[in-house]
């Protein structure tokens, strides 16, 4: 009981990163986020496995449809990214990478894996957006590793 | 942060730019309009001009001129396709609330519409 309770308020909490993230002027190009929510996403991974990260990300997605975005397309977009990402996350957590370097590969599965549904679903070569996109998940991936890091430092100590 | 990380985005870095060096930068000469994955218009980007299309929201507004297309006026939340202008072959720009794609290609210049 106590564990649904967690895992809700770990739900509730990526999506108000999320939202509160859209309020950074980040970069001009349309689609590049900071990923704050991404830290929910790497701690669960840490502190409870695989399963609760799938169930926390898939559960958020769905909640922000409901609630912002509405069922399109941004939902493929978002599914196709989040899977890969914590399909990605979760086999480099297993080659022992540090939790930056399994946030880094989480961004950059995630950029990967939406452009290829975007490509898929709306049939134009988006591949020229690949060289950018993946240094934008090098840095974005290693601020939210370092905070994810910290954060689970200090969860696991307590 | 280790060893492993630092390989990590070295490797990453490279896939990068080895990306860039393969991506071809040529300008079109055909803009392709789709709305709702069907060929709408074929647009010559040699020619100055304005165009009208069709989208799920309203009309939208293209502009070509010295063979830069934008869209200038569309009906969307967040007007995300009208912050770019395309130019080179394989280049899109995608107003996903309208429905509509516009992609940039080279064919036989006989075969394009574009007064």
């Amino acid at each position: 009981m106590q564990k649904i309770t967690r895992l809700s308020s770990l739900i509730a909490l990526s999506i108000v990163l999320g939202i509160l993230e859209s309020f950074i002027p980040l970069f001009s190009i349309p689609g590049i986020k900071l990923g704050l929510a991404n830290i929910v996403i790497v701690t669960t991974l840490y502190i409870y496995g695989l399963k609760e990260a799938v169930l926390v990300s898939i559960l958020r997605i769905l909640f922000i449809s409901v609630l912002r975005t509405g069922f399109g397309l941004n939902l493929y977009f978002s599914l196709g990214g989040s899977i890969l990402s914590l399909f990605g996350m979760f086999i480099a957590k297993k080659i022992n990478f540090s939790i930056i370097g399994v946030s880094i590969i989480g961004s950059t599965c995630h950029i990967l894996g939406q452009i290829t549904i975007a490509i898929i679903l709306l049939n134009t070569n988006l591949t020229y957006y690949l060289p950018l996109m993946i240094v934008l998940s090098i840095i974005t991936g290693t601020i939210i590793g370092y905070i994810s890091q910290e954060n689970i430092k200090f969860l696991k100590n307590k | 942060m280790n060893k492993k990380d630092v390989i990590l985005i070295i490797t990453l870095l490279v896939i990068a730019c080895v990306l860039l060096l393969f991506i071809n930068q040529e300008k079109g000469n055909t803009a392709n309009v789709y709305y709702d994955n069907n060929l709408v218009l074929k647009i010559n980007l040699n020619k100055n001009n304005d165009y009208d299309v069709k989208g799920y929201n309203g009309n939208i507004h293209i502009n070509v001129k010295d063979s830069y297309l934008s869209v200038t006026d569309e009906i969307s939340p967040y007007h995300i396709c009208q912050k770019k202008k395309i130019h080179n072959v394989g280049e899109s720009l995608i107003c996903l609330p309208n429905k509509v794609v516009i992609k940039i290609e080279n064919n036989e210049l006989d075969a394009i519409v574009g007064d």
